[in-house]
């Protein structure tokens, strides 16, 4: 054993920097989560603000895992300097009117780096996907126009997220009682093209294109309590203040973002078995027509050693874009696993989710591949 | 090991994996953008203004062919014909580097000539050929040349019984044809003239003037090449030699000045918008081009209405191409044309339906730099190689006038959700 980390403390670590490098080297647009049809007429598909972990139990650690960029509070026991960051694979089957179309996308959603600068004072800096808003719509339609029916194609097309840049500080006020605030930035742009292409060639293709800029602000805050040993809750609320859309420096939209809260409760009866549950609620309604509030729900469960556990969890509630009068619905099931090596210093998640969204005549079914790399230099 | 390897498939995975597929037909209303594309047709019936016409672009010597016709009509007939001058080698001829003779005179001569354009359905076409006076050049009109045309055949080949000949020569006259017929129906006509048609005169250096008249059973109009497609003379001289004539082939000779005369001549210009003829004439129209359509929009077709204030004029089987093009500066008739876009049609000959021309390319142009001037300018795309011409109803002829048909692409509103 210790011949095999004396091996791997120096090309293992350095195989994780290069990895991590590679993980957060891609484009910005690709910095965003998992797409969804439902977002097309909304704002979007908002993010998942959770480690590789984290998404393996359901969600249901996100609120205790200082390296989940949803609370702030955690962070204050992260001990040393650590870096992460998220890959993951989205294989999507999008079935509706009859036909069932797959798709696929590649997103890099999650990068933290948080360390104590105090004994005890965290901070943490990265981004995450506030939104994501990338997209691909095609239609085939027709119109009379000079008195004939004219058949086209039209492919309307958005390309890009906007990022949650957060910077956040914790600290232990006591042994009991963690607290943690944050300030988060949204930002970000997408490529939007709208495209007809006629039948009749006598008509030109049309091709519009912009440039859309997206800025926003919010806070949020977040307290852990410790009950008992191996008992844990935390609760947190974040507040953003509208969502600003730009083409060519003008403004084009403002769309009120959502308040939000929730809360969570751990319990780690055996250094080997630890157990989780949280809930949130977010008031996405305030986005305008077709928009709703939801409540979402999560448990999950990690068994064995930090050093290779197994990680399991399901999340349900609802999507807060959809036609009608109802939120769609989406559930999902997760499994996942770890390995940590370099003594600890540098570890890999690998994690499977299986996800379903319903609403509207639309099922969406997407199984999603993670890959975590996490460094402590 | 296990670990690094672990990390490496982990990466290899991700990166393999990044091959986008977001393209799905959307279910709309529910699933699509709440945004779609808003397309508007409008019809501008009173943009088109100040419109002129001008005629002298490309004179009958200046044009790249030599229109031959006869195409009787119910007032007049349209009656081309080619006339060409070939310089001679002058009075004496250069045997070796240090001794020259006097030419005696040509045993005979063969005459090369490329019909560029012709009507396959034209049957029995017939070519005579006039001698004239080698005094022909750009001022020579029509009736300038009516005496020789009339009293100065000297020679005259139907091209179809000469197409029908095994191998397409005359063993008899020594004329032949090359015909091209499979890709663009030209003839190579080569004839020879006897020394009676091909006199060569010491006193005139040489030179020869020749007129072609055509013929056939039904309307008969082509086109003979010029410069490079002809005519060329070849000579067969014979040289006085220290007293002994003696044979010589001299290079062959092409022509010095070769054009066409005509009758009846175009109409003078009135109000009407002008296009095509001999001498070519043209047409400038000025468009206030909407600001609304400019500033905010894709513009996906264009389309200008031209209404023929008579039919189109010239050979029935001459549909000729009339193109509408924009111009860099506003100067009138010397307005300097951007060649660089250019929308056509066809014109057939005859016909009086209203003109439709494309012109997407150019309302485009307009749309993308709002410093070019707004004008289109019609012109027949061969200039005086066709004897067509059409004339269009002008704006003043309120009924009548010009239109532009355009359809355009409002913005579409990006970002908004």
């Amino acid at each position: 054993m210790r011949r095999a980390d004396r091996w791997t403390d120096g090309p293992a670590v350095g195989t994780a920097l290069v990895a991590l490098a590679l993980l957060i080297a891609g484009p910005a647009v690709r910095l965003s989560a998992q797409d969804s049809q439902f977002g097309i007429r909304g704002l979007g598909t908002p993010g998942r603000w959770e480690s590789v972990r984290s998404r393996s139990t359901g969600g249901a650690f996100a609120p205790f895992d200082p390296l989940s960029p949803l609370t702030e509070a955690p962070l204050a026991d992260i001990g040393q300097l650590t870096a992460t960051a998220v890959g993951g694979t989205s294989h999507r089957d999008v079935a509706v009117g009859g036909t069932t179309t797959a798709l696929r996308a590649t997103r890099f959603p999650v990068m933290v780096v948080a360390g104590p600068v105090r004994p005890r004072l965290a901070v943490a800096a990265g981004f995450t996907t506030y939104l994501d808003k990338s997209w691909d719509v095609t239609l085939r339609d027709s119109l009379l126009l000079r008195g004939v029916l004219q058949r086209y194609t039209d492919e309307v097309t958005s390309d890009g997220s906007v990022a949650d840049v957060r910077f956040a500080a914790a600290g232990r006020v006591s042994r009991r009682l963690a607290i943690g605030a944050a300030l988060h930035v949204l930002a970000g742009s997408t490529r939007e093209t709208a495209e007809r292409r006629f039948d009749d060639t006598t008509f030109h293709t049309v091709r519009q294109s912009a440039e859309v800029r997206y800025d926003g602000f919010g806070v949020s805050g977040s307290v852990l309590l410790g009950l008992a040993p191996g008992l844990s809750i935390v609760g947190w609320a974040r507040s953003d203040n509208r969502l600003r859309a730009t083409v060519a420096d003008t403004t084009s939209a403002m769309t009120d973002l959502p308040r939000m809260a929730g809360g969570g409760l751990l319990f780690a009866p055996s250094p080997s078995a630890r157990f989780a549950a949280s809930a949130a609620w977010r008031s996405w309604s305030t986005a305008g027509a077709g928009a709703f509030d939801t409540w979402t729900w999560s448990a999950g469960a990690e068994f064995g050693s930090r050093r290779m556990p197994i990680r399991l969890g399901a999340r349900g509630g609802q999507f807060p874009f959809g036609p009608g009068t109802k939120a769609p619905t989406e559930a999902a099931a997760s499994v996942g696993t770890g390995r940590a090596f370099a003594q600890g210093r540098a570890l890999i998640d690998l994690g499977l989710e299986r996800l379903e969204r319903r609403g509207g005549g639309l099922t969406e079914r997407v199984w999603t591949v993670l890959v975590g790399l996490t460094v402590r230099p | 090991m296990t670990e690094r390897r672990l990390a490496l498939v982990g990466v290899a995975l991700l990166v393999a994996a990044c091959v986008e597929r977001l393209t799905a037909p959307g279910d709309c209303p529910d699933f699509c953008p709440s945004n779609q594309i808003t397309i508007v047709d409008t019809l501008l019936t009173s943009s088109i203004n100040r419109d002129s016409s001008y005629r002298g672009y490309v004179l009958a010597h200046e044009a790249a062919l030599m229109l031959a016709a006869h195409i009787p009509g119910a007032t007049d007939t349209l009656d081309g014909r080619p006339v060409f001058r070939i310089n001679g080698f002058g009075g004496r001829f250069v045997l070796s580097a240090t001794d020259t003779g006097a030419i005696l005179g040509a045993d005979s001569a063969r005459l090369k000539l490329v019909i560029l354009r012709r009507d396959t359905a034209t049957h029995n076409l017939r070519l005579q050929f006039y001698r004239l006076p080698i005094t022909i050049d750009t001022g020579t009109t029509f009736g300038s040349v009516a005496g020789p045309f009339t009293d100065s055949l000297v020679r005259t080949v139907n091209i179809d019984t000469l197409l029908a000949q095994p191998g397409r020569k005359d063993p008899v006259m020594g004329d032949s044809v090359v015909s091209d017929d499979t890709v663009s129906h030209q003839l190579v006509v080569s004839l020879k003239l006897d020394s009676a048609a091909a006199r060569y005169v010491a006193t005139d250096s040489g030179t020869v003037a020749y007129g072609i008249r055509i013929a056939a059973d039904t309307l008969a109009s082509i086109a003979f090449g010029k410069g490079t497609f002809g005519p060329v003379l070849q000579w067969y001289l014979r040289v006085d030699s220290l007293g002994t004539p003696v044979a010589r082939t001299p290079a062959a000779l092409a022509a010095a000045f070769a054009s066409f005369v005509f009758a009846p001549t175009p109409a003078p210009l009135d109000s009407t918008l002008a296009v095509g003829g001999v001498p070519s004439a043209r047409s400038l129209l000025r468009v206030a081009f909407p600001k609304f359509i400019r500033d905010s929009s894709q513009i996906i077709r264009g389309t200008l209405f031209l209404v023929p204030a008579v039919a189109a004029r010239g050979a029935p089987a001459d549909s000729f191409v009339i193109e509408a093009r924009t111009v860099f500066a506003d100067f009138g008739g010397k307005s300097p044309i951007d060649t660089r876009l250019g929308d056509t049609t066809v014109i057939h000959v005859g016909a009086t339906d209203t003109v439709k021309i494309e012109v997407t390319n150019l309302l485009q142009l307009w749309a993308a730099d709002s410093t070019h001037p707004t004008i289109f300018v019609l012109r027949p795309q061969a200039e005086a190689q066709f004897f067509g011409e059409i004339r269009f109803y002008p704006s003043v002829a309120a009924a009548f006038r010009p239109t532009l048909q355009i359809t355009f692409v409002r913005r579409f509103p990006f970002g908004v959700p």
